[in-house]
């Protein structure tokens, strides 16, 4: 079996014991506790919350796998938090090691990053919860409290300066078209999730337009 | 009926949840070893996978402390348990207010730990969040192995075009998040241009004085520059 084969079956197998692992949480504390919510009630919760992530999931899927690879893609879905930790740190990695996604030497490191990201949150959640008493005046004090509300534009604003300086004419047709649609529209904040893929389908078909147009060669 | 909180803070849920997140790290650990011994085979230079190590452990500290925050609000009405586990694997913060909500409202409950929030009430907003996000990683299991084929195909015909086409996703991605800032202005403007000014002033460095090892911090050093900063242009 080829090195890709191994990895799609492990992802694969880990994945499937991971869902199950999940599902039998609610199960085993509903069972011994005796607490059956009523299913058309249960139907309806899951409906709503599967309406909104499935579309969301499936944007994340096309748009982020690319960016990942093969065994970055499996842990970065487990492991969660893939916007604002894996793909930063993915794509910084490979960028400082000097290699590119989808190619085997990306794969490799993408792998080693996302697996390293991915030990660091859960020690760092687990020291957070041991110590959550003495850390909680600390971290919800409010001289910090800008610091944690300016996360993102700290994270972006950096990765941004680095990638648009070394691939501006890739940035321009989506950072104009956000920049309109936030100034003329009233766009609620936490829509981020649908905005991703349209401005992921608006950036790729600009792109394609300035390769055809030998506006751009290569990256 | 035992009150919910009783249930939400049992043992029981404690041993479910280090046992999923003891898995989930075992297995982060087993990618990693199959990735670094995929890179010795391939001819990557330790000291290449090395660094890869220690920039990515480096950077996803500061990332997670917002974390602990969630964790810190969400654990008086969900338990820390459940919370703890919710928070260290697949989702986010966002998401496990929204879907908790959500499974407090389908069973009539105007929100989290509202009164009327029984145990039966928990059950139902264990189940909604635990099934709500999973659709990625299922997305995964079915689809990723001819999602990458065709990525292979792409590169196969074009290998310029598949590195732009990944380029052109990432942009996508960043402009959502570079945009609000630039048309909101503020702090959040200020902090967004700091952390660029400080992240190009240490690209500069390590690119004119060859001092490589700045590349591995000068993320993580910016991203918390920018954070420090929005502290200060409050305070002023």
């Amino acid at each position: 079996m080829n090195y890709n084969d191994k990895v799609h079956r492990i992802g694969r197998i880990t994945g499937i014991i991971v869902l199950i692992m999940i599902a039998m949480i609610p199960t085993i504390v509903c069972l011994k506790y005796n607490i059956f919510p009523p299913f058309m009630n249960l139907v309806k919760g899951i409906g709503m919350v599967c309406m909104i992530y499935i579309p969301m999931c499936a944007a994340e899927f096309v748009t982020y796998t690319p960016m990942l690879g093969t065994s970055a893609s499996y842990l970065a879905f487990v492991t969660g938090n893939v916007t604002n930790l894996k793909i930063p740190c993915a794509l910084m990695c490979m960028e400082n090691v000097g290699v590119k996604p989808q190619t085997e030497e990306g794969e490799v490191i993408a792998g080693i990053s996302v697996a390293v990201s991915a030990i660091v949150t859960v020690i760092v959640v687990f020291i957070g919860m041991l110590a959550v008493v003495p850390l909680e005046p600390v971290l919800n004090s409010p001289v910090l409290k800008p610091a944690f509300d300016n996360i993102l534009p700290a994270l972006f604003g950096a990765l941004g300066a680095y990638w648009i300086q070394k691939q501006w004419k890739l940035a321009i047709v989506p950072l104009t078209f956000v920049v309109l649609a936030f100034a003329l529209f009233n766009i609620p904040s936490g829509a981020e999730g649908v905005m991703i893929p349209i401005m992921g389908i608006i950036s790729v078909i600009s792109a394609r337009i300035m390769y055809n147009k030998r506006f751009i060669k290569e990256v | 009926m035992k009150d919910y909180m009783e249930i939400a803070n049992s043992n029981i849920i404690f041993i479910l949840a280090a046992v999923l997140i003891l898995f989930v790290l075992v297995q982060s650990v087993c990618f990693l070893i199959m990735s670094w011994k995929r890179g010795i085979a391939i001819g990557i230079s330790k000291e290449k996978m090395l660094n890869a190590v220690k920039s990515s452990a480096i950077f996803s500290i500061v990332p997670s402390i917002p974390i602990i925050i969630s964790l810190i609000a969400i654990a008086p009405v969900l338990g820390i348990p459940f919370s703890w586990m919710r928070l260290s694997i697949v989702g986010s913060a966002p998401y496990e207010l929204i879907s908790a909500d959500i499974g407090a409202k389908s069973m009539g409950v105007t929100k989290l730990g509202a009164k009327g929030y029984t145990s039966l009430v928990f059950g139902n907003s264990m189940w909604v969040m635990s099934i709500g996000i999973i659709w990625g990683l299922l997305f995964c299991i079915v689809g990723l192995k001819w999602y990458q084929n065709k990525m292979k195909n792409i590169e196969k015909k074009d290998s310029n075009w598949l590195a732009i086409l990944i380029n052109a996703l990432f942009f996508g991605m960043l402009s959502v998040f570079i945009g609000p800032p630039i048309v909101e202005g503020g702090i959040a403007l200020l902090v967004l241009l700091s952390s660029g000014a400080i992240m190009t002033i240490l690209t500069f460095i390590a690119k004119k004085f060859k001092f490589d090892w700045i590349n591995n911090f000068s993320l993580a050093v910016s991203m918390l520059c920018g954070m420090i900063l929005a502290v200060v242009y409050t305070g002023i």
